[in-house]
C-alpha cells in the first residue's frame, strides 16, 4: 500500500522536500511508516516528531491504511 | 458567527474584533499577537509562518466548539497569518464575544494558549546570521482514543 508524507517546517528543510510517497505491508502503523522514512532521511532522527494521519494527531501505534496521508512535523510555534 | 481563517495579507483587527458581536453580548475581549523584535536577546529580523492548512483550520475549528462547551461565551473569531511578516506586524488576532467581560478574558488566554500548542502552524525566525525554525515548547495534544 501506498501513503503520502508530508513535510512542514523543519521536517521539510531537513528532508529536503514537503512531499514524499512510501510503500509499505498491509496493516501498517505510523511508526513502520516512521522506519521507512528515517531510512531517506537519517537526520530527521535528532529532531522531536509529531505525527498525524489524515490531519488528526496520531502516535506511533495509529493504523495506516492506503492512500492516508500521514504528516511528520516538529513541536508547532504558531501564534 | 464564529470564524476560524488563514490569511497572507495584513489582518485587520477591528474587522475581526466587530465580526464576532451579537447582540446579546456585551464584551469582546481581543488578542493582537505581533511580532517581537527580540527573542532570548537575540534580534529578528523579519519572521516567517507557515501551515499545515487543512489540519490547522481542522484544529482552529475544534478549538472554538471546545471553548464554547467550556466558557460562557457566545462568538470566537480566530484571524492566523502565514508568510512573512516584519516586527510589529500581527501574526494572531483572537476576539472572544461574551455577554460578560469575564468569561470572554478567560476564553481568549485559554484559546491562545491551546493554539499554540495544538494548531500546526510553525514560525521561522530570520537573524542577520541566519535562521531557525521555533520548536514549540508545550506538549503536543494527546490523542484521542489513542
Amino acid at each position: 500500500m501506498s501513503v503520502r508524507v508530508l513535510f512542514f517546517g523543519a521536517t521539510a528543510d531537513v528532508a529536503g522536500k514537503r512531499e514524499t510517497s512510501i510503500d509499505l505491508g498491509g496493516n501498517s502503523n505510523v511508526g513502520a511508516a516512521l522506519e521507512s522514512v528515517l531510512r531517506d532521511q537519517p537526520s530527521l532522527q535528532s529532531y522531536k516528531l509529531l505525527f498525524s494521519v489524515n490531519q488528526e494527531y496520531a502516535e506511533l501505534d495509529t493504523s495506516i491504511s492506503d492512500g492516508d496521508e500521514l504528516a511528520i512535523f516538529t513541536p508547532v510555534s504558531g501564534g | 458567527m464564529d470564524f476560524f481563517e488563514l490569511i497572507s495579507e495584513p489582518i485587520d483587527i477591528t474587522t475581526v474584533a466587530r465580526r464576532v458581536v451579537p447582540p446579546e453580548c456585551g464584551a469582546t475581549v481581543t488578542l493582537d499577537g505581533y511580532v517581537r523584535k527580540f527573542t532570548k536577546g537575540r534580534e529578528t529580523l523579519h519572521l516567517f509562518y507557515e501551515a499545515y492548512e487543512p489540519m490547522a483550520l481542522k484544529e482552529m475549528r475544534k478549538l472554538i466548539e471546545q471553548a464554547k462547551r467550556d466558557f460562557e461565551i457566545s462568538n470566537v473569531g480566530i484571524v492566523h497569518r502565514l508568510g512573512r511578516l516584519e516586527i510589529g506586524e500581527t501574526s494572531v488576532v483572537i476576539s472572544v464575544a461574551a455577554p460578560h467581560r469575564k468569561a470572554a478574558f478567560a476564553a481568549c488566554e485559554w484559546l491562545i494558549r491551546e493554539l499554540k500548542r495544538t494548531v500546526p502552524i510553525w514560525k521561522k525566525e530570520v537573524y542577520a546570521d541566519g535562521e531557525v525554525w521555533v520548536e514549540g515548547e508545550s506538549e503536543p495534544p494527546a490523542v484521542a482514543g489513542g
